[in-house]
């Protein structure tokens, strides 16, 4: 039985090491693709978004409004407009994807008591330089309160100045990403669907170029080693395994550090989760390479998957918003409780106990998807 | 001439080997018509509503709980925890359980009184970025509430009540108007380009696929002959029922985007309806660009499948493509779903006049006419049945 789990195992070492395919989805796509993603997104953050502005007011009040919004990071004012329609010609072009208006009785609505009010109109395009404009507004607009409420009480210290102006003081922290970083935040997940995708494919593409090449389009060959379902399982699932230890290193452990993104798990308790995760992507890639009825066919049924997966996940689309039937569907896929259990241990810092439900759940597909992979090879057999 | 004469024969032939086989239903209806259900189901609320949050209250006076329970008070947020213990709630937020944690310091009330200035902190948890930016907002606005709210007992309490309040309380306020979104809804954003993304990755599979297989079954030589050995209507003859196909598939995700889910349409149907039809034709012709080009298909599928699913990140739609590295700023250009997106928010978004969005319109086109590079070195290939695995 060792003999056959060994023998299978030798000869899916030459079928994955002798097929460029194969080894452009477990060794060229899992080295490049990550780096290319992680690149996209290395900025993080949105920056500088070149805005107009319409001073009706110039004053020095409202000048001083407009150069502490564009001294902000987030707004680059690239324009003074006279009026709003030669703005909005700006954003048609897309030379600004936000327009600031000072009304003209700024500054005497301030002077009088009155409440100001500055209007500001964003391109909803890209929703991150929507945030950017309205936060770096919000954020003006309370300093520049505060200096107006301080300026006008004309007694007491600079101290109870302050303390009146705001009696209250508010902290923000943005914690395990402090930054609101992009790739931070997407990254984890895309990394973690890059192992189970690319096993998919590349098992995929195993197992239908084993059907074109048989004359009866069967995956097993006729060899005496082949005889028990388990010992087929086993052995190719041990040469996958192989390759993907060292993989999921490079992915999990060598990119982020690249590109100095949040890793702040204990890399043993990491390594002590993320093995029921391999093991139940390996048995679904078996699984699912059923699927896959010639050699071209992986690309077919396989890639587009990754993007719903992704929104399930509960990572690009929180999961309160999720229907429930669809989170009990996302149950089914290793992803799911592998990018819930790697983002919450290596952004998070949680503990191996924290995602224990995780942890069971990946073990449990494991074993189903071994169970799967065991009975559909079964089949195959009885077809001989 | 009558090389054309062969092109219904041609297209009889293309419609019977696309029934004929489930892979292809697979590729044209099933998966397509899934990946709409799938996103018109989940976005379907817009933005999600009810995330959890805890309070972490070691006051615990009248006027702190009046807080948390205003924090409750709006929609997009839920206290699910009140505790008094910070480090229960950040474990709580460890799990996941909660987006954020709304803190308020032990004598907080007594402090007020006493201008001591105490510190309300609210925490995000930032790795999951749309649920926290949503508490964020949520959060602060309730921290910047509550100053005014005691500011408001100070001032009333010297007399400086009635119209001015207002305005003591916060001299310069922000009219906020997002343009053709007032709702600030994700969903219009998400599903306007991931639907045509799919139709676009799913149209140029076909079309690689198609031709890839008659060199793998040894048909491409009959095929070429029916075209009267003209590799353009051979091709058009392959390519035009596709085309057919996939345009119902794509007035698909139009009816459901901007009927079903009534996302803003304000160019009215056609700049939407051309987009489409042009992202269709551009699939087809990248994927016919990069059979010829790359003479093997499984490496025109991988180019393909690469194209595709990198469409979903630069075409910029998440994270807008003009804070990405400068090289990526120019290499987006090659990624039809960008044109698309910004024809997208031209045309279904801001409604803007015809003539601002014609580049995207053009570079659409271009693509759909790539194949003419690469007409002869296919023309070899089918007559040849060059197959190579």
């Amino acid at each position: 039985m060792l003999r056959d789990i060994f023998y299978i195992f030798r000869r899916e070492f030459y079928t994955v090491f002798r097929d460029y395919a194969v080894i452009t989805f477990f060794v060229f796509l899992t080295l490049g693709y990550p780096l290319v993603y992680t690149y996209v997104y290395s900025c993080e953050v949105v920056r500088e978004v070149p805005v107009a502005v319409i001073d009706n007011a110039r004053t020095p009040l409202s000048r001083e409004f407009l150069s502490m919004w564009d001294a902000t990071p987030l707004v680059d004012i690239v324009a003074h407009c006279r009026d709003l329609e030669e703005a909005k010609e700006l954003m048609n072009r897309k030379a600004v994807y936000g327009i600031l208006e000072i009304p003209a009785d700024f500054s005497k609505d301030i002077n009088r008591g009155i409440q100001a009010h500055v209007s500001l109109f964003c391109n909803m395009g890209a929703l991150l330089n929507y945030k950017a404009l309205a936060q770096a507004a919000s954020d003006v607009s309370l300093a520049m309160g505060k200096q107006i409420q301080v300026q006008g009480m004309d007694y007491a210290s600079r101290i109870q100045e302050s303390i009146k102006a705001s009696p209250v003081t508010v902290s923000e922290v943005k914690l395990f990403n402090p930054q609101g970083g992009f790739a931070s935040f997407i990254m984890p997940a895309v990394l973690i669907l890059v192992i189970q995708q690319s096993l998919l494919l590349g098992v995929g593409t195993i197992a239908g170029t084993a059907r074109d090449r048989n004359r009866y389009g069967r995956m097993i060959p006729a060899n005496r080693h082949y005889r028990r379902p388990w010992c087929i399982v086993t052995g190719k699932a041990c040469l996958y395994l192989l390759v993907y230890f060292v993989m999921a290193y490079w992915v999990l452990f060598i990119v982020p550090r690249m590109f100095n993104l949040t890793q702040i798990a204990g890399k043993a308790e990491l390594m002590l989760f993320l093995f029921p995760f391999l093991l139940a992507c390996t048995f679904f890639a078996i699984s699912g390479s059923f699927l896959s009825k010639e050699r071209e066919q992986p690309f077919l049924l396989f890639v587009f998957t990754s993007v719903p997966l992704m929104f399930i996940s509960g990572i690009s689309w929180p999961r309160e918003g999720i229907p429930s039937y669809w989170i009990t569907f996302s149950k089914i896929f290793p992803s799911t409780h592998g990018i819930d259990g790697f983002v919450k241990m290596n952004n998070m810092g949680a503990t191996l106990r924290d995602v224990l439900p995780e942890y069971v759940a990946l073990w449990i597909l494991a074993t189903v998807y071994f169970v799967l992979a065991c009975v559909l090879y079964g089949f195959q057999l009885r077809k001989r | 001439m009558n090389s054309i004469n062969g092109l219904p024969a041609l297209m009889k032939r293309e419609f019977r080997r696309l029934a004929d086989r489930k892979i292809y239903w697979f590729m044209m209806i099933l998966a397509p018509a899934f990946c709409f259900v799938f996103f018109a189901d989940l976005l379907k609320q817009g933005l999600p509503v009810k995330l959890p949050i805890a309070v972490v209250d070691e006051d615990n006076t009248a006027l702190s709980r009046q807080l948390s329970r205003s924090l409750d008070a709006i929609a997009q947020t839920e206290v699910v925890s009140r505790t008094a213990d910070f480090s229960e709630a950040r474990k709580a937020m460890q799990r996941g359980e909660i987006y954020g944690i709304f803190h308020i310091p032990r004598d907080f009330r007594q402090e007020v009184s006493a201008a001591g200035q105490p510190v309300i902190s609210f925490y995000t948890n930032d790795t999951y970025l749309l649920p926290a930016s949503l508490v964020y907002k949520d959060m602060r606005l309730q921290a910047v509430l509550a100053n005014g709210a005691v500011q408001q007992t100070l001032l009333l309490a010297r007399g400086q009540g009635g119209p001015q309040l207002q305005a003591r309380l916060m001299p310069v306020s922000v009219d906020t108007h997002p343009l053709n979104n007032p709702w600030i809804s994700y969903a219009i954003y998400l599903a306007s380009v991931l639907m045509p993304a799919f139709v676009f990755m799913f149209a140029m599979f076909t079309a690689t696929y198609g031709i890839g297989q008659e060199m793998k079954e040894r048909t491409a030589d009959e095929w070429l002959r029916l075209a009267n050995g003209s590799v353009s209507v051979a091709l058009l003859g392959k390519l035009l029922p596709q085309t057919a196909i996939f345009l119902v598939t794509g007035l698909l995700y139009l009816s459901v985007l901007y009927g079903y889910m009534a996302f803003p349409l304000n160019s009215g149907f056609f700049p939407m309806f051309l987009a489409m039809v042009l992202l269709v034709l551009a699939a087809q012709g990248f994927a016919v660009f990069v059979t010829g080009a790359t003479r093997r298909n499984r490496l025109a599928l991988s180019a393909c499948a690469l194209w595709g699913v990198l469409s979903f990140a630069v075409s910029g739609f998440t994270f807008p493509a003009t804070s990405m590295p400068s090289l990526i700023q120019v290499l987006c250009y090659l990624f039809p779903v960008r044109h698309y997106y910004l024809l997208y928010v031209d045309q279904a978004l801001n409604g803007v006049p015809l003539y601002f969005s014609w580049q995207p319109y053009v570079m659409l086109a271009l693509f759909a006419v790539l194949p003419v590079l690469v007409l002869s070195r296919l023309k070899t290939d089918l007559s040849e049945n060059r197959y190579l695995p």
